[in-house]
């Protein structure tokens, strides 16, 4: 499966930034790891930490307007002008086969390509090294940290049991509790959505080991 | 009870990491393995770095990283393997190390340095390693491990090496553990438990291995009569072998108190009497609780000793009459010869005289004091036991606490002056080093409490050790009861379990951790667990101890023909 594009940068810093997409086009979803390659070596990684449709004054006019064709709704919608905005945090780079979790050295340049990231490269970036990148997802202020978490464990779990990596979920989850286990208010949200967010099946590989 | 024996934890598996602690506060360890693997009283091995630490798990304590997660049952909020994974992470089980001695491995074996550091052990530059009391700590993360069975022997020797006897095995492994007989009589020692906790069980297998070894002879004062001949279990109902059976008369004799003593029907090998001339002044004194002996008695007993001489005096006042005349005026007076008669002679009030007369009755009769005994009994026990032979005295129908102190006392008192010029002549290279004695004293608070510890044999005896080659093994279930200088004595101490607060605290007093090992002695089982602790052993440790039974018998007597086969073997390969 290959990266696919989602978007192209808007604003960028060394800890995320916001990418821009339209509406009509297939854009990640909330928790998804993307990619943004800089030149043929260089590559940062993020996840999605929210996704926002702003509105424009044509938008506002429609909604309180009576009776709008359904046609005219439409165009707005994959017409716009404002395109939809995808805020990444970033949590790690790769300078040709090399995979960090560190925060990349600097940050991309605005209308960078961002691409969704296949399953191989969940796997890779997932499975390099200690579970260092989700110290930066701990750390950020104003993400919805539990949910993200829970998302993203789900998704890169699947990714990687179908890899073949059935622990990976367990190494996972305990790394995440380690991590949080003096912080009982944050540790609590997270395996609560943990337990929401993943299907029963998910859960039950929670106790796999190598 | 069955403890946990699990197979599946190999003596090289981790069950945890030290994570804090001190030498005044112990270690402690985060356990890594279900607290149900590990029990108090555990061996524990940490290995840090080049040295290895022993120890013992006195405490295991359930701790949290927040409370919050040890207040919320979350198992009812997460799926089961969630919730598994957050206890695993934030709800563990410490465990608390009383560290004891530490040993240095040197490098590891394939390690470049190891070369060098056994070169300089066998150029002598260096000293071989050897378990040292606890100076310093392990560092943190060190990992920990039950003990093996080599740790064990490191520590407590192996059962094949010379003076070791097996007194039982560790619980979690059953690794053998062992008693240093030279060691364990080298100073008095103690056996201490509760009622019905096994405390004669595990004398008796303490006492086998003693004459097994043959290091010293053993007189037991058998004051119930349970130790020489077979005996049958009060729970059990099965059969008890005594020590005579089991070693033969060649090995053990079987002494009675009393010239017609019988033991359950069995003649003795020869019958323990005392002369009225053994008696002394302090031999009734010893009594005075037991004879409800007045403050006058001590005057009284002086002026009999001045009027009639040491040797003489019990036999002139048993003699004494108590009758009255009437003189020529018709006044009753004392008779010639009578108690009234000497006391008003020797300026002793007549009825303090009269009162202990009266009270020393209890004496005159007894069947084991007599004028001129047959035969010089306390020589023939002397002898027996100067040729390595071992004695059980039974006290047969004189079960009283009066005939039990003042036959015990008497006699410590007279073997411990044999004893005493042995050693002054061998000193003087002029005669053998004296036979070492190991005497054996039941329901030791009768003899060692306070008011009486000063006055008999038996607290000298505790306080001088090896000096004049004889030494105690006290047995008591009130260990509180004894005197703590005679307490703080005692080398090795072996206790089962006990109740009383003040008992526990009596069988740890003079030794460091007490405070740790406390609660130990207090949870023991009943008739399996000891705790071996003091300064017999390299360090305190819980034994189930040996099951006194036909197997233990084969394996005593196995021993016993082992070493003769061995000499045997050695007299053959270099004849004289």
């Amino acid at each position: 499966m290959k990266n696919i594009h989602v978007g192209r940068l808007l604003r960028a810093n060394i800890r995320g930034c916001v990418a821009g997409c339209q509406v009509s086009q297939d854009f990640p979803d909330f928790g998804a790891l993307v990619v943004i390659p800089l030149g043929e070596q260089f590559k940062i990684f993020g996840l999605v930490t929210d996704i926002h449709i702003d509105d424009d004054g044509l938008v506002r006019q429609l909604a309180a307007a009576e009776n709008v064709p359904d046609e005219v709704i439409q165009d707005n919608r994959l017409n716009r002008n404002i395109p939809v905005e995808m805020s990444v945090i970033f949590i790690g780079h790769a300078r040709g086969e090399t995979i960090s979790h560190c925060l990349p050295p600097h940050p991309p340049l605005s209308l960078d390509s961002m691409l969704e990231c296949s399953d191989e490269l969940l796997c890779a970036f997932t499975g390099a090294g200690r579970f260092g990148y989700l110290r930066h997802l701990l750390n950020a202020e104003d993400i919805p940290t539990a949910d993200l978490l829970a998302t993203h464990l789900s998704q890169a779990g699947n990714a990687q049991a179908a890899a073949g990596n059935s622990s990976w979920l367990t190494d996972a989850t305990r790394e995440v509790i380690t991590l949080l286990r003096d912080d009982h208010a944050t540790l609590s949200g997270v395996l609560g959505a943990i337990a929401d967010i993943m299907p029963a099946q998910q859960t039950k590989n929670l106790g796999a080991i190598k | 009870m069955m403890m946990p024996n699990d197979p599946t934890l190999s003596a090289t598996q981790s069950i945890g990491y030290v994570v804090g602690g001190g030498l005044k506060e112990n270690l402690n360890i985060r356990l890594t393995i279900p607290a149900q693997k590990v029990l108090e009283g555990s061996f524990i091995v940490v290995e840090s770095g080049d040295w290895l630490f022993y120890g013992i798990a006195t405490d295991l304590l359930l701790g949290a990283t927040d409370p919050r997660f040890a207040d919320e049952q979350s198992g009812a909020r997460l799926p089961p393997q969630l919730a598994n994974l957050l206890h695993g992470q934030t709800l563990f089980t410490n465990l608390v190390m009383l560290p004891a001695l530490m040993l240095e491995q040197g490098p590891d074996m394939d390690s470049r340095h190891y070369s060098a550091w056994r070169a300089a052990i066998d150029a002598g530059e260096k000293e071989e390693p050897r378990p040292l009391p606890v100076k310093t700590l392990p560092a943190h993360h060190s990992p920990a491990r039950l003990a093996g069975k080599e740790d064990i022997a490191q520590i407590f020797g192996k059962p094949e090496e010379k003076w070791n006897f097996v007194i039982g095995t560790t619980r979690e492994q059953n690794h053998p553990v062992c008693v240093n007989m030279e060691k364990l009589i080298q100073r008095s020692a103690g056996v201490f438990g509760a009622t019905g906790t096994g405390k004669s069980f595990l004398t008796r297998i303490l006492l086998a291995g003693l004459i097994s070894h043959d290091r010293a002879s053993v007189l037991v004062y058998d004051m119930h009569n349970e130790y020489g001949l077979d005996d049958t279990a009060s729970d059990t109902g099965q059969n008890v072998i005594g020590l005579r059976t089991g070693f033969g008369r060649s090995k053990v004799q079987l002494v009675g108190l009393g010239s017609s003593a019988s033991i359950r029907g069995t003649r003795p090998d020869f019958n323990l009497v005392f002369s009225y001339s053994d008696i002394l002044p302090e031999d009734v004194e010893l009594l005075t609780r037991e004879l409800n002996l007045r403050e006058t008695t001590p005057a009284t007993l002086e002026a009999l000793v001045h009027s009639f001489s040491p040797a003489g005096w019990f036999k002139a006042f048993r003699e004494m009459k108590v009758d009255a005349v009437v003189d020529e005026d018709g006044r009753q007076v004392p008779a010639p010869g009578s108690v009234a008669d000497w006391a008003n002679e020797n300026g002793i009030n007549e009825m303090a005289a009269k009162a202990l007369h009266s009270k020393l009755k209890r004496l005159f009769n007894k069947e084991y004091l007599v004028e001129q005994p047959p035969t010089d009994s306390f020589q023939d026990l002397i002898e027996v036991l100067k040729k390595g032979k071992h004695i059980v005295l039974s006290f047969g129908d004189f079960e009283t606490d009066l005939d039990y102190l003042l036959v015990s006392n008497l006699l410590t008192r007279k073997i411990r002056a044999a004893w005493g010029e042995m050693t002054n002549q061998f000193r003087a290279h002029d005669g053998a080093e004296p036979r070492q004695l190991v005497i054996v004293v039941e329901e030791a608070h009768k003899l060692l409490n306070r008011e009486m510890a000063s006055q008999t044999t038996f607290s000298t005896i505790a306080r001088e050790m090896r000096k004049y080659y004889v030494t105690l093994l006290v047995i008591d279930q009130r260990p509180s009861r004894i005197y703590d200088e005679v307490m703080s004595q005692l080398g090795t101490r072996i206790c089962g379990w006990l109740g009383d607060d003040d008992d526990i605290s009596a069988v740890l007093s003079g030794l460091s951790g007490r405070d740790a090992l406390r609660g130990m002695l207090a949870r023991l089982q009943a008739k399996e667990e000891v705790l071996m602790l003091g300064w017999g052993v390299p360090m305190p440790i819980l034994v189930r101890s040996r099951r006194y039974d036909q197997d233990f018998w084969k394996a005593v007597k196995g021993a016993k023909r082992e070493d003769i086969d061995m000499n045997k073997s050695i007299n053959t390969l270099w004849p004289g």
